[in-house]
């Protein structure tokens, strides 16, 4: 199990704020998570996976799905996109659409504006926001597949046939670049130029992010890699942040909402991303012993706090200690090592700061159901 | 076969410059074609092609498939668009200025001088590696057909409009987004089909490997897409989008082949459609709902701009055959190393009913290349291939000439004759 000081590190900042939902803190386990997103699903009347089965069921991917069939057996990195997608409750769990609709529904209706129906809502959200969440989720997607597009240059012999790359190299970028197609024809289809340049802009930020993540993963070889903590939460901000925490804000201009409703949602998206984001790369930091951690990425939030508290000397002498006869990583001797330094306390602290920045930015909505299921959200993500 | 009767008219069209001036120039400002055109036409054909008569009907059914037929509504025996004809029309008619003559690059030139600079520009992003990977083919070197079709269209809309004047800005705009969602495709393109050369220079995926060029090909797009989207005007968008949707279909349809013939021929022009023309056609559109609310207008500049590009493709699957490798800047028989069967190929399995088995198994075997490249050459496959892009050419000056004259608009007629005879 993880230190009680974690725990209690994350509950002290969620209680200080003073906030309900105890019930949720109180319980624990990886259910907690599942459990804040499936009731939160109740709320927004019916899930997200609409636009998504439409694509799935295409014509283009189901025959994309019969081909990634022939990529089994090879170490093609659409294969198991295509898999976490269908079986992995985990990443298959939009929960990006989800936040979208349900700041939606605790923005409310906009009874201001004449041009939009209240009776068109469903469960208390307009058709278009509905259909922003889905685009959401499709361009999460399609870049799920794009990063999983291999090198080929780089690829021996002995890593397998490369035309079973070269196969799935075509198939990953003709996917993704089909599921970035329909959320552009469904962007036009919200009818508002604001919102279509708000989420193309969004996509160029997802862009730079995920290609500088691949420039410090070629880096981390080397041990001059200088990512400090700023540049860390830049990069997860482009990759991780921005596209939510613009698709929050175009869901406020969809229903006409003030420019203060907007920054306040672009908030909430932004934190809880970066939130999100914390928790997950704190995993293998805070799970217990008994799953042993096979390998974790230099560029987590713990490794990089851990090397800019302990300085580049004292890192490059940990990462020779740790490294065995054959030039490979012991990660469990270099884990023990991140683990007994602050790293990964400063990053569970900078985890709650923004969960809790999330819960400011949400408690200007008025109080209601969809409100306390953001709120639960972002408490679910400062749980370790 | 065919082909005698094809090579006749081209004789003819040659030989017949000098006469048929007027004949030819009904053909492009009016859709009646005067009967007498045809008699003079068959009088011509038919005296020196000894046994060929009754043909042309003949060839027609076998020469197009029916989905193409039906789509025409052209004077059936113009074979050729010819330079001499519209420069000498130009001069007899318009005398106030001789603007006529210039080309379409030279008349579109002052909208599109820093067409690259502007984009490059677009594509603002603070990572200089990423950077660099985008502007990797925006270095001025490329043809810009598609933004000089979208400037010239746009001029000739707005003269149609009376609306005097430059362009809007938000019709330039188009031209660079047009350019651009063209470049994010071939890098795209480059990596689905391993290419390692494009305009003579290496590939970006070559260069900085497939995972960067991938994600340099998104982040155009989303450029492309931002611009757009500050047009401000949801039509634009909406039109715009539709490429996008029809590029990746259009790639998706490229992975098939179908069993049937015909189907085949259809999947073809469809693919041709999507992959190529959407493009230009809905550029076209989007430039000309700017001006106009008139769907009559949007549907001359949308259709324009359909068949300007498919014939485009056309003579492009053609120079893939007859093109040396230095010329067009990448290998000949690119296609059919791809393992696609263009225009060429499905014309001489028509001729080479062996080519069938070779066209479903997509070239893989050893020798299936040169075998079809052998055939081809047999064949009439190039020359039909290039006398359905002429089909195409008239259709789009038909729809053209619907427009009022302009400087522009006779320069959009030209350039359909330079996508002719482009020789790269």
């Amino acid at each position: 199990m993880f230190p009680a000081t974690w725990s209690r590190l994350s509950c002290k900042a969620l209680s200080s704020r003073g906030l309900r939902t105890q019930s949720v803190l109180a319980s624990s386990g990886p259910s907690d998570w599942g459990k804040v997103v499936s009731d939160a699903e109740k709320i927004v009347g019916y899930p997200t996976s609409f636009m998504s089965l439409r694509c799935l069921l295409s014509d283009e991917l189901s025959n994309v799905a019969m081909y990634v069939r022939k990529l089994i057996g090879t170490q093609h990195p659409l294969l198991n996109t295509a898999r976490g997608y269908v079986y992995d409750s985990r990443s298959n769990l939009q929960t990006r659409g989800l936040i979208v609709l349900l700041l939606s529904k605790a923005a409310g209706p906009n009874h201001a504006a004449s041009d939009l129906l209240l009776q068109d809502m469903v469960s208390g959200i307009y058709p278009s926001q509905r259909n922003l969440a889905e685009i959401t989720e499709l361009i999460h997607t399609a870049f799920l597949v794009h990063r999983g597009i291999v090198d080929l240059k780089g690829w021996t012999d002995s890593d397998g046939p490369l035309k079973d790359m070269e196969f799935g190299n075509k198939m990953a970028v003709l996917s993704g670049d089909f599921l970035l197609a329909n959320a552009c024809t469904g962007l036009a289809q919200l009818n508002n130029t604001k919102v279509v340049e708000l989420i193309s802009s969004a996509i160029g930020d997802v862009v730079q992010g995920i290609y500088s993540e691949n420039n410090s993963n070629v880096e981390e070889d080397g041990p001059t890699d200088c990512v400090d903590v700023a540049a860390w939460e830049e990069r997860a901000f482009l990759s991780h942040g921005a596209l939510l925490a613009k698709s929050c804000q175009a869901a406020m201009e969809l229903a006409k909402h003030d420019q203060r409703s907007q920054r306040l949602a672009f908030k909430y998206g932004k934190h809880i991303s970066l939130g999100h984001k914390l928790n997950s790369d704190l995993q293998p930091f805070v799970k217990g012993d008994a799953g042993e951690p096979a390998s974790f990425s230099f560029s987590a939030a713990p490794v990089v706090f851990h090397r800019q508290l302990v300085g580049q000397e004292r890192w490059r002498q940990q990462l020779q200690q740790a490294t065995t006869l054959r030039t490979q990583l012991d990660y469990s001797k270099l884990l023990v090592s991140v683990k007994s330094e602050k790293g990964v306390s400063s990053a569970v602290d900078l985890c709650c700061y923004h969960g809790n920045r999330a819960l400011e930015a949400i408690q200007a909505f008025p109080s209601s159901e969809a409100r306390s299921a953001l709120e639960n959200i972002a408490f679910a993500i400062t749980k370790f | 076969m065919a082909c005698p009767w094809l090579r006749q008219c081209r004789r003819w069209s040659t030989n017949c410059t000098s006469r048929s001036l007027l004949e030819t120039l009904r053909h492009f400002n009016g859709r009646s074609v005067p009967t007498f055109s045809t008699a003079c036409l068959r009088r011509t054909s038919w005296s020196s092609g000894p046994g060929s008569e009754g043909q042309p009907s003949a060839l027609r059914t076998q020469l197009l498939p029916k989905t193409f037929t039906s789509t025409t509504s052209l004077p059936r025996h113009t074979s050729r668009l010819l330079n001499p004809t519209l420069q000498s029309c130009c001069c007899r008619q318009n005398v106030h200025t001789d603007v006529k003559l210039k080309d379409p690059f030279t008349l579109a030139q002052k909208d599109l001088t820093n067409l690259y600079d502007d984009i490059r520009k677009e594509l603002f992003v603070s990572r200089e590696e990423l950077k660099s990977l985008c502007d990797y083919y925006f270095d001025g070197k490329g043809k810009a057909i598609r933004p000089m079709i979208v400037v010239l269209m746009a001029r000739a809309l707005n003269a149609h409009s009376n609306r005097a004047g430059d362009l809007l800005p938000g019709q330039r705009t188009i031209a660079m987004i047009a350019e651009m969602i063209h470049t994010a495709s071939l890098v795209h393109d480059d990596v689905i089909d391993g290419s390692d050369k494009r305009r003579g220079k290496r590939t970006i995926n070559e260069v900085w490997g497939e995972k960067k060029a991938i994600l340099a090909g998104d982040f155009i797009l989303s450029t492309a897409s931002i611009a757009m989207a500050r047009i401000g005007d949801n039509t634009v968008v909406k039109v715009m989008s539709q490429v996008m949707e029809d590029l990746v279909r259009g790639e998706f349809m490229q992975l098939g082949s179908k069993e049937n013939e015909n189907e085949r021929f259809k999947h073809y022009l469809e693919k041709t459609f999507k992959k190529t023309a959407s493009l230009i056609a809905n550029s076209c559109k989007a430039v000309c709902v700017q001006v106009t609310s008139d769907p009559k207008v949007h549907e001359i500049a949308y259709k324009y701009g359909e068949n300007v590009g498919i014939a485009f493709q056309l003579v492009d699957d053609v120079l893939d055959f007859t093109s040396g490798a230095s010329h067009l800047g990448k290998p000949s028989a690119a296609d059919l190393k791809l393992g696609l069967a263009t225009g060429p190929v499905l014309f001489a399995c028509q001729q080479f009913p062996e080519l069938h088995a070779l066209i479903m198994r997509r070239f893989s075997s050893k020798g299936d290349i040169d075998q079809a490249w052998q055939y081809v050459l047999q064949s009439d496959g190039v020359e039909q291939t290039k006398y359905l892009a002429e089909r195409y050419c008239q259709e789009a000056i038909r729809q053209i000439s619907k427009l009022r004259p302009s400087a522009e608009r006779d320069a959009l007629i030209r350039l359909t004759e330079m996508v002719l005879t482009r020789d790269k």
